[in-house]
């Protein structure tokens, strides 16, 4: 695709003859060069796992954070630029909060993934008198785990503003190999424990370093304890047991 | 209608103060009751003015839903306007996430409707009936800017004063002791409240001017709840338009005109 590189490329509100938007395309392939991201969902909850890139010894690895609350009932992983995650997750939480003061319910997760990718698409040049708005497409695919009537659910979202629900989801550098992974071992009939481990294996198959709890983080969503960060000694015995 | 006053004489070169004032009250009552799988909410359907009858036939009490009911009392142009708002966003709400707004999510929804106009309020009393998500039958009452209630019964409007005593009696058993090894029953057969309604509503026409000309009561039933005897009902119309389980009919009833 780059060869086909032509006056198109440039405007992120310009088709190409071909009917292309560029600038869309190449922030999806941006997220192809973020850390591994992976997403499993079982009936009993949510299972969301990232490889934590530690490239020097002097990083705090407890500082990435790759994984991030939207409500109670709702968690979010990211890869791509994950700073432009900040702007997408702060919408998430703002619309779920409205949602439940509104409402005094929990927001669905296929609302509050739909609220996410309205988002995606809001750029371009704002017009005068218009709040500033993103001027280029968010960097970054998000996997939305959650629990609500409808019981657990995982969601993929890219920068087409495009989002689709999953049973197993990996995104990232290694998702190819991870998705393949994925296809081959997830079965309805798994457990979160299996879940937990599944994500961990598929995390370390594709990880560069040695898996440790340093470089990876879980999270998981449950009916009864809702959206948690697995802590390094939960998540040390589920290595360990791995 | 809206009245102008001029105080002090307008020619006299003093200051002078005007007034306008925006509300009316058009008289009216409603009334609602829920019972363990069942809700009712009624009102009359005299509209008046003072001690002029503007109708004898204006609606208090609407359909939202196939499980939510809601009455509105006060001044009558809020509170038509007020209920084409909330229609409007349970439509939107039915759009933006593939299902119908549960009862208690429109109740919270009135409430943050009413009280966006805080400071130039909708003149109106609501209450909310219908059936909540776990089938158990409810009724919410509002006051004009949003403080709200879940509650078995009230009465709202111009004859609230000689409704809701009544109803303390006969629904709480308030002022009733109750027989040694018979205590007063949670919640009452349908066929009970929907007596007691029409009783308040025939004694409220009898005492209160503003009441009167017709009845209009809708039941609620859950999904799965039998009739109750409610088909044999004289007047009764079925409303139901979903086929979620719930099921909506209204009665119509005759009161004095006088």
């Amino acid at each position: 695709m780059f060869l086909t590189r032509s006056e198109y490329d440039r405007g992120v509100n310009t088709f190409s003859p071909e009917g292309r938007l560029f600038q869309v395309e190449y922030a999806i392939e941006a997220i192809k060069l973020g850390s591994t991201t992976v997403g499993v969902r079982t009936d009993e909850g949510v299972v969301l796992g990232v490889e934590k890139r530690v490239q020097s010894p002097l990083i705090e690895s407890s500082s990435i954070e790759k994984i991030m609350e939207i409500d109670n009932h709702l968690g979010c992983a990211m890869s791509g630029l994950t700073a432009d995650a900040r702007t997408m997750i702060d919408h998430a939480r703002v619309t779920a909060q409205n949602h439940s003061f509104t409402y005094d319910e929990k927001i669905k997760v296929e609302s509050v993934t739909q609220a996410v990718c309205d988002l995606a698409l809001r750029f371009g040049e704002s017009v005068h008198d218009e709040d500033a708005m993103m001027s280029r497409p968010f960097g970054v695919a998000l996997l939305i785990a959650g629990i609500d009537e409808l019981g657990p659910q995982l969601y993929h979202t890219d920068p087409s503003g495009t989002f689709v629900r999953y049973q197993a989801k990996a995104i990232g550098s290694g998702s190819e190999a991870a998705q393949a992974e994925l296809q081959d071992k997830w079965h309805s009939k798994m457990t979160l424990k299996e879940a937990q481990t599944l994500t961990l294996r598929i995390l370390k198959q594709v990880m560069e370093e040695k898996l440790d709890r340093h470089n990876v983080q879980l999270a998981q969503v449950t009916k009864e304890k809702g959206f948690e960060i697995l802590d390094e000694t939960s998540l040390k015995t589920i290595i360990d047991e791995m | 209608m809206p009245d102008m006053i001029a105080l002090s004489h307008p020619a006299s070169g003093h200051p002078q103060q005007r007034q306008f004032n925006p509300y009316s009250e058009n008289g009216g009552t409603i009334l609602a009751i829920s019972g363990a799988d069942f809700s009712v909410i009624a009102g009359d359907t005299r509209q008046s003015e003072g001690y002029s009858i503007q109708t004898r036939y204006a609606p208090k009490v609407f359909r939202l839903t196939d499980k939510a009911v809601l009455a509105v009392n006060g001044f009558a142009a809020d509170g038509n306007m007020f209920v084409k708002q909330v229609r409007q966003r349970l439509e939107w709400y039915r759009h933006a996430h593939a299902k119908d707004m549960p009862l208690r999510a429109i109740a919270r929804l009135i409430q943050t409707m009413l009280y966006a106009r805080r400071f130039f309020p909708y003149y109106v009393y609501n209450i909310l009936g219908g059936i909540e998500e776990d089938g158990s039958g409810a009724v919410y009452s509002f006051d004009p800017v949003g403080s709200y209630e879940r509650e078995s019964c009230r009465a709202a409007g111009a004859a609230q004063s000689l409704v809701q005593p009544f109803l303390d009696n006969q629904i709480y058993f308030k002022n009733q002791v109750p027989q040694p090894g018979h205590p007063h029953p949670k919640h009452l057969p349908l066929t009970t409240v929907i007596q007691l309604v029409i009783d308040s509503f025939t004694s409220a026409t009898e005492r209160h001017i503003e009441v009167g000309d017709g009845l209009e009561m809708f039941v609620v039933l859950a999904k799965g709840s039998p009739l109750y005897g409610l088909e044999n009902i004289d007047g009764v119309q079925e409303m139901t338009a979903t086929n979620d389980g719930e099921r909506l009919f209204v009665v119509r009833r005759n009161l004095k005109r006088d």
